[in-house]
């Protein structure tokens, strides 16, 4: 119970921490909003006009408290660039909802890849003692963790798009009106994301057991009679997990927050695209909140991984 | 019953075990003593089929039971092995701290002996059972889980003959439940009581805790359970009590000779420590580089040694009695240590936990006389280190005072792999403190020839020749570098030299040179030595005063003679055993 206390003020002074520095830097980055929404033709009224309108008129402590204020109560503001309609701009909430579950949906296909393939790849390679085949996935891990993700996904739409004609590239669609549809065309911007990460999580996880294997209760568990492939996994593998998880944890953190790349080549109207949007108009309300929202997701990722981590060594809780 | 004949095995270059033959007989505790490197360990993982893959036997063979278990040529029979290992044959390692997997409870860690031998012969899973002839209790749990099997059959049988096909079906399907309901908690009875036989009072808590709740002595306890539980004829202990303290290495010892009695298996027990062999086993091998150089009745070869290495390893071994009568008689107080507490913070690390002040050191009154060796004794954990920490003045959470009337202590430490700089020269290494004290107090400060000559000096002080003088650490062996270790600590010639431990990871015949060496230079230098150890024979034979530390506080203090003589605490004696 302390613990989880403990936690969440630590979750909540970090939030505090991160949504005061994101305001700094948008105070300090040049380029101005109003400059961004009017162009340069704008008379100056017009631009004194629009200032006012957005608050922007008032000193920046002023500004961020009554941000921050909106905020505590839930209201997240609205974009200063997309509008709903006519004479009314989008909440940021409504704006973030309608991107997020894109994004949700992409990091949960591609987790699972990652957790079904990789898992069971780097226990297959740990144990197996075929010179050609470790040479084999040196070589293909190296490989698929060198290409760099745009690439990849231009391989993936073409191998699975073009020539096999499993998706219609670009042919997005929106979970609202097919949910299955969409899931399927996502498979394959999944692929993309999964196939550096199973590389690097294979590896990571051989690599974690084969020095696992030079334990000592590894030698008593072969002493008892231990078949090779019950100590591998009944003991080897829990205890090979730990590194793992952690690594795990991480890249969770990272596809949760956007894979920004992916989401450009796979045209995914997630939060990575929104993310790169908003920076470059300036959109103030929306990257405040989408900053928060990754540093909320990293931190309840690592929590996670801190309670998973109790799970499998039970000497951690007790320290 | 074991027969080996004629092995050898070698990784990847010259052979580390050459040509042993042995044989162990039907209950027979057979002792293997050797100093590190002697092939004592691989003898016993290539009986025991666990030796690494890269070690090849180039010849010999392995019987038991007039069984063949390992021939030089031909690949290891893993399956063969697999049913000899936990059910015939069993083992025992060194390191309790990490020869249990800390992420499995205990009982499980035991019940699974059971549980790869119970699957191994699925058409007679009783096969091994029977074969334990343990406590009365163990054999009532398992008639009745026959019984309550064999109700839960008849009763399955004869509901299927009344019952329509898909009701029976269920029934059997519950009936196979209950059963394994019932096999495990038979498995659950059968560790609880191997626990309680090695002397696990606690048995229910020790089955649910996992290994780091639990002490080394109990984590050993645990494997010697692992090992017993199925009664094999063969149990191999190596070096089992070595990572221990002695109290609790003498109960182990205790132990492992009761179900020696009991059971009527062969032990073959591996150690370092004559002392250790002698008491407990019926005949002893020593091996010296991979070779058996001598073999007998433990009593022909303590009284009557023939080869010069056993005579040498016999002499080596610190005894209680040849003491060298020390001349010194001075009790003028080099360092006085008054009401002496030392504190350790605990989670110091953490932001919001509250630190926690605990005290390792408590009420600590003594002194240490010029030119004295003042021996300081006790188990791992009782506050030796962390008082030696405080009089260097490394632990500045301190009540009391420490008073030196020299200048300031040397230490000297107990690991001598890991104490020097790796890319230093001994030279260089020599010279450091000597530079050191210069930066801090500039009137020392001497000329690099001065230095140089001091080091050369301290080099032949400590028995090295000169051609040690340009060598990194890496190229010295143990007992060299902690040579070196020693000259470091000597070299600013100061009044106190604390050394922690200096002996105890080295080799028995390496250890009574250092010993020597210690002695030697105390005499010639007329420097003080705070000697820690936990071992009471080394203690015994350096010491002029020891000291005695337990959970903190110092039980006894006195004349190295009168302490053995007539010990006055419980626990000194106990020690003494």
């Amino acid at each position: 119970m302390k613990y989880l206390v403990k936690k969440i003020v630590t979750l909540i002074m970090t939030l505090f921490l991160v949504s005061v520095l994101a305001f700094l830097a948008f105070q300090i980055i040049p380029g101005d909003v109003v400059t961004s929404i009017l162009g340069t033709e704008a008379t100056p009224e017009r631009e004194e006009a629009l200032r006012k309108e957005l608050g922007l008129d008032k000193p920046p402590v002023v500004r961020y408290v009554r941000w921050a204020g909106n905020v505590l109560r839930g209201d997240f503001g609205e974009s200063y660039r997309y509008s709903k309609n006519m004479n009314q701009m989008m909440p940021v909430a409504e704006l973030i909802g309608d991107k997020l579950p894109v994004t949700l949906l992409l990091a949960a296909l591609s987790m699972i890849l990652i957790a079904v393939i990789a898992i069971p790849l780097g226990v297959f390679w740990a144990r197996s003692k075929n010179k050609a085949f470790d040479v084999l996935m040196n070589m293909g891990t190296q490989t698929a963790m060198a290409v760099p993700s745009f690439f990849l996904g231009v391989l993936v739409t073409y191998l699975f798009g073009i020539v096999l004609k499993w998706f219609a590239p670009g042919g997005y669609v929106s979970y609202r009106d097919n949910f299955w549809g969409c899931v399927r065309y996502m498979i394959f911007p999944a692929i993309s994301v999964a196939i550096p990460k199973i590389a690097m999580t294979a590896r990571f996880l051989r690599n974690s057991m084969l020095m696992e294997s030079g334990s000592d209760y590894v030698r008593t568990a072969y002493s008892k009679g231990a078949s090779e492939r019950r100590v591998a996994y009944f003991h080897v593998l829990r205890n090979a997990m730990m590194p793992v998880v952690t690594f795990l944890g991480m890249i969770v953190a990272e596809i949760v927050a956007g894979s920004i790349v992916v989401e450009q080549v796979f045209s995914l109207p997630g939060i990575g695209k929104l993310l790169i949007s908003s920076i470059s108009t300036r959109d103030f309300p929306v990257v405040e909140i989408l900053i928060l929202y990754i540093t909320f997701v990293v931190i309840v990722v690592y929590f996670l991984v801190d309670v998973l981590y109790r799970i499998i060594d039970p000497r951690i809780s007790n320290k | 019953m074991i027969k080996i004949d004629n092995l050898s095995v070698a990784f990847d270059g010259p052979e580390v075990v050459k040509n042993v033959s042995f044989t162990i007989g039907d209950g027979e505790i057979l002792g293997v003593v050797g100093e590190s490197g002697s092939g004592k360990s691989v003898t016993a993982l290539t009986l025991m089929g666990l030796v690494a893959e890269s070690a090849h036997v180039t010849s010999g063979e392995i019987y038991y039971d007039d069984q063949l278990l390992l021939k030089a040529g031909q690949p290891r029979n893993n399956a063969l092995y697999r049913q000899y290992q936990g059910l015939k044959m069993s083992m025992v390692f060194q390191e309790p701290m990490t020869s249990l997997n800390p992420t499995m409870k205990v009982g499980a860690q035991v019940e699974e002996v059971l549980l790869l031998h119970d699957k191994q012969d699925p058409k007679a899973p009783t096969q091994s059972k029977s074969k334990a002839p343990a406590g009365n209790l163990a054999k009532s749990a398992k008639s009745e889980s026959a019984e309550a099997k064999a109700k839960a059959e008849a009763k399955a049988d004869a509901e299927k003959k009344q019952r329509p096909a898909k009701e029976a079906s269920k029934n059997a399907l519950l009936a196979w439940h209950e059963r394994r309901v019932q096999e495990k908690e038979d498995r659950k009875r059968r560790v609880l009581e191997a626990l309680l036989n090695v002397g696990l009072k606690d048995a229910q808590r020790v089955y649910d805790s996992y290994p780091h709740q639990l002490s080394g002595g109990m984590r050993q306890r645990v494997m010697i359970a692992m090992a017993v539980i199925l009664h094999p004829g063969l149990i191999v202990a190596d070096e089992p009590t070595t990572a221990l303290d002695v109290t609790v290495q003498n109960q182990i010892i205790d132990l492992l000779r009761k179900i020696n009695h009991e059971q009527k298996n062969s032990l073959l027990f591996i150690t370092h420590d004559l002392n250790l062999a002698r008491r407990l086993c019926d005949r002893i091998l020593v091996m010296q580089d991979g070779c058996i150089v001598e073999e007998g009745a433990t009593e022909d070869i303590f009284c009557d040694p023939r080869g010069d290495y056993t005579k040498k390893l016999i002499s080596a071994v610190p005894g209680r009695t040849g003491k060298k009568k020390t001349s010194n008689s001075s009790t003028t107080p080099l360092v006085e240590v008054h009401d002496l507490n030392v504190y350790y913070r605990e989670n110091a690390n953490s932001l919001f936990g509250k630190t926690v002040k605990k005290c390792i050191v408590k009420d600590a009154n003594f002194e240490v006389y010029e030119g004295e060796i003042l021996g300081l004794v006790g188990e791992s954990g009782c506050g030796k280190t962390t008082l030696s920490k405080a009089m260097l003045g490394l632990n500045k959470m301190i009540d009391g005072r420490i008073v030196h009337h020299s200048n300031s202590p040397q230490m000297v430490f107990q690991d001598p792999y890991s104490s020097l700089n790796p890319t230093k020269t001994v030279g260089w290494l020599l010279q450091e403190p000597l530079r050191a004290q210069g930066i801090l107090d500039p009137s020392k400060a001497m000329t690099e020839k001065d230095r140089v000559a001091a080091a050369y000096d301290m080099l032949h002080k400590v028995g090295l020749k000169d051609k040690y003088y340009a060598r990194r650490p890496s190229q010295l062996s143990g007992g060299q570098r902690q040579r070196i270790s020693i000259g470091q600590a000597l070299i600013t010639r100061p009044g106190l030299v604390i050394a922690d431990e200096p002996v105890s990871a080295l080799d028995v015949t390496i250890q009574a040179q250092i010993l020597d060496l210690i002695r030697s230079l105390q005499e010639e230098l007329k420097t003080a030595f705070l000697f820690i150890s936990h071992d009471i024979n080394v203690i015994y034979q350096v010491s002029d005063r020891i000291m005695v530390m337990k959970d903190g506080k110092i039980l006894e203090i006195g004349e190295t003679e009168e302490v053995f003589r007539n010990p006055q605490d419980a626990y000194t004696k106990e020690l003494l055993r």
